[in-house]
């Protein structure tokens, strides 16, 4: 008798209809589409057709020789690791802290809460809320100076370049290191309990233990923190849009993104450029992905595949050898 | 940060699509203008709207039962509600979208919403003097529909109204039609302290004051260094001279497709710095808190004045001067006369979409708005306080407005400004404005330049630097050629 057996493979694919059918239209065609564009003359507000430029690079070479995209990338690398080391470290510690298994710290419940308020708050509330704390001639930031002495007159701090790119990198860390800070507890509590247990035996100090067992077992969650933090920072744009309005005391807090977004619409509608300088950004991220993934690679298992590979070639040149001599 | 660039992705895509959504709205429309009728019958018009006739009868789709409406802020919106309120028989709901101009967020909203059309599409949008001609004469002006499609009798109403020439100018597109035109004048002055005045000259005389203050900035600056010796700032910040700078010089950012700077625009590097080396200002930005803090005696030296309009006196330095009564805060010791230069300020223009299927509807409330000079039109109403009444009070704000023709019959006695006619000052301002020296990208250039200004005047970096930077920031994120 023939046995009727059940597929639940198509619900599967039922089920994933609808996120299908949304990723196509609102991701992938857009993508498609800013990806095509970027070899066209699409330009102005109320222009729909375009055709494709005899020079189908030519939008890439002009962004590429244009002087605020090359700042607007620097801008962005150096406000994101200015950002993101200190709020990676500090996320470390706390993860550290907060899973050591000696001394169990009371209200842990409340601090992660409050750690993670921040990222609560919507960007656009905190950019505003810090321009007006760094106001001038008259605002917090500036009242506090004064009444510390440290200067007589009103500073203009979002007129020093450093001090504005400053700003947004602190506001960048204070809003996500309470998000890191989960994502590495949660890597902590997933590695075996046993390890632990096997270093208190034999006498492993704290320190110890966390260089040798828990940042060694973290390696997988630190590549994705590393690779999302990484496509956050490079796409950084409500901060630095909002705090200060344009692209701050000589180009210096225009990222990337907001180039886009001026080239796109702040008036001139150049489609076209925006979605070429979309692209090479877009490149970028891709290659420094890359990069990443092959730098915090499981060195240890690679190697072990290798000599896996060696064993076996080994193995099967000893065999065809000793078939070779029952030949003889 | 992800989501505002996927944000930016599904829009560059509604774009594309959106030109599907304009073509149906317009194919459908001669049926549904046939279909329904308020004024005369139906058989007629279907077979007029077949003939290409001079005057088309206008008329509303009685399927539609919303009327979208967008603006940047909540000015227009009461008016409609207004309009509502005093015809009773009105159908419609109406639909209202604001969106604030600050860091440029309305323009790109509003392109996107008439770029994809549809039901939802504004059916009456509004632009400010920065943009305005982006939409009456730029690249956007195609989605507006000629004042005289809506049904209103264009080249009569304006005479009738005496609308200021320049309110019509910015309002006619390429084609030579009228397609948007603002309810306010928006002639500057200056508006100065009546007690400051008076313990530095000894009189608060606009006559004698508007010979301090101008004509001219050498004039404006010796009248600076006057205050400075008794311990008074002139103006707030240097927002408040651009204002009229920009407004008064005869040339806009762009001419002949390159950027162009007018010499009185390069001037202001100058009188900006000549500012900030005296010690004439408090150094503030308008629309910041401390340039607030200035209507009411709270910065860091007393400002006698502001360069502005009458709409700055009623929405924005009222609300800020302390007090709502003479003697409380600064409330009641203003008065106004010519300011140093003539410039003009702001203003907001009503824009009708050419797709819209309820223009009977839209015209007669543009025209309400716009033209209408009765006393119970919107104008009058505006110009006389009448419009909304604040409770416990006998008027409302005044406001100046475009038509002479309600000017002349109107009254604008401010307690605000001590008792003084403001329009006795308004009206003759409204004669120096001009549309000729604005271009659509006024809003980013003004922005840019004015960062620029501000680094020079700080002293971060030398006037030629300013002005390199400057074009090249232009050049970058416009594409405008600089050379």
């Amino acid at each position: 008798m023939r046995r009727r057996s059940v597929s639940y493979a198509k619900y599967g694919y039922i089920f994933s209809i609808p996120f299908v059918l949304a990723f196509i239209i609102f991701s992938f065609y857009p993508i498609i589409y800013t990806a095509v564009i970027g070899f066209t003359d699409l330009k102005g507000l109320t222009k729909t057709d375009f055709k494709f430029l005899d020079n189908p690079f030519q939008n890439f070479e002009l962004i590429l020789h244009n002087p605020s995209f090359i700042t607007s990338l620097s801008n962005t690398a150096m406000i994101w690791i200015i950002n993101f080391i200190p709020q990676i470290l500090l996320a470390l510690l706390l993860a550290a802290w907060f899973t050591n298994h000696r001394h169990h710290i009371k209200g842990q419940g409340a601090f992660k809460v409050l750690f993670y308020m921040p990222n609560i708050i919507t960007a656009a509330t905190i950019a505003i809320l810090f321009s007006s704390l760094f106001g001038y001639p008259m605002g917090p930031m500036n009242d506090l100076f004064k009444t510390f002495g440290l200067s007589q007159e009103s500073v203009n701090f979002l007129l020093q370049k450093w001090t504005a790119r400053g700003v947004i990198s602190f506001i960048q860390f204070w809003t996500w290191y309470g998000y890191t800070m989960l994502i590495f507890i949660s890597g902590v509590l997933g590695i075996n309990p046993e390890l632990y247990e096997a270093a208190e035996m034999d006498g492993a100090t704290s320190s110890q233990t966390f260089f040798r067992i828990t940042l060694p077992s973290l390696r997988t969650i630190m590549l994705y923190m590393l690779v999302t933090s990484l496509i956050g920072g490079l796409q950084m744009f409500d901060i630095p849009k909002l705090f200060i309005p344009n692209q701050g005391p000589s180009n210096a807090t225009l990222t990337t993104t907001v180039f886009i977004y001026n080239q796109a619409f702040s008036g001139s509608y150049m489609y076209n450029r925006a979605a070429a300088a979309s692209m090479i950004l877009f490149l970028i991220i891709t290659t420094l992905s890359g990069v990443l993934f092959f730098i915090m690679r499981d060195k240890q298992a690679a190697k072990l595949r290798k000599q896996e590979k060696n064993r076996v070639k080994e193995f099967n040149k000893a065999n065809r050898i000793s078939a070779r001599r029952a030949e003889v | 940060m992800k989501r505002i660039f996927s944000v930016l992705l599904v829009v560059v895509m509604i774009v594309s699509v959106a030109f599907t959504g304009c073509g149906k709205a317009t194919t459908e429309e001669p049926a549904n203008t046939a279909a329904s009728s308020d004024t005369s019958a139906p058989v007629a018009e279907a077979s007029s709207a077949t003939e290409p006739v001079a005057a088309p009868a206008v008329t509303d789709d009685s399927s539609v039962k919303v009327l979208n409406l967008w603006s940047f802020t909540d000015e227009v919106p009461k008016m409609v509600d207004k309009y509502k309120a005093a015809h009773p028989d009105f159908p419609y709901e109406v639909k209202t979208t604001i969106i604030a101009t600050t860091d440029g967020a309305y323009q790109p909203a509003l392109d996107q919403a008439l770029a994809a059309g549809g039901a939802s599409a504004p059916d009456i949008y509004t632009a400010e003097s920065a943009f305005v001609l982006k939409y009456t004469q730029g690249d956007a002006y195609k989605y507006a529909a000629a004042y005289k499609d809506l049904g209103i009798d264009v080249d009569n109403a304006l005479k009738a109204a005496e609308i200021a020439p320049y309110v019509s100018d910015i309002g006619t597109n390429p084609d030579g039609n009228l397609i948007g035109l603002a309810y306010q004048a928006t002639g500057g002055a200056y508006i100065y302290r009546r007690s400051i005045a008076k313990a530095v000259w000894g009189t608060d005389d606009p006559a004698v004051i508007k010979d301090k203050v101008g004509p001219g900035w050498d004039k404006f600056f010796a009248a600076a260094a006057e205050l400075k010796a008794k311990g008074f700032g002139i103006v707030s910040g240097d927002g408040d001279i651009w204002h009229s700078i920009e407004n008064s010089s005869p040339k806009g950012w762009i001419v002949d497709g390159k950027l162009y700077i007018d010499p009185l625009r390069e001037q202001f590097l100058d009188l900006s710095k000549k500012l900030k080396d005296g010690g004439y200002y408090n150094d503030t930005q308008d629309w910041t808190d401390a340039w607030y803090a200035d209507m009411k005696d709270a910065g860091k030296q007393k400002i006698l004045g502001f360069f502005g309009p009458a709409w700055l006196i009623n929405y924005v330095m009222a609300g800020n001067s302390g007090g709502d009564k003479p003697g409380v805060g600064t409330y009641g010791d203003w008065a106004i006369c010519e300011p140093t230069v003539g410039f003009s300020w702001g203003g907001t223009w009503v824009l009708a979409n050419k797709d819209s299927k309820i223009k009977k509807t839209v015209g007669d409330i543009i025209n309400w708005i716009t033209l209408d000079t009765s006393d119970t039109g919107l104008q009058y109403m505006w110009a006389n306080g009448t419009f909304s009444i604040p409770e416990g009070k006998t008027v409302g704000t005044k406001d100046t407005v475009a038509s002479g023709t309600v000017m002349k019959k109107s009254d604008g006695k401010l307690d605000f400004l001590g008792g003084q006619n403001m329009f006795d000052v308004f009206v003759p301002a409204g004669a120096t404005a001009t549309g000729k020296n604005k271009t659509q990208y006024d809003e980013s250039i003004n922005s840019l330049w004015r960062d620029q200004v501000r680094e020079y005047t700080a002293g971060k970096k030398s006037r030629d630097q300013a002005i390199a930077d400057f074009k090249q920031q232009v050049a970058d994120n416009l594409g405008v050629a600089i050379n």
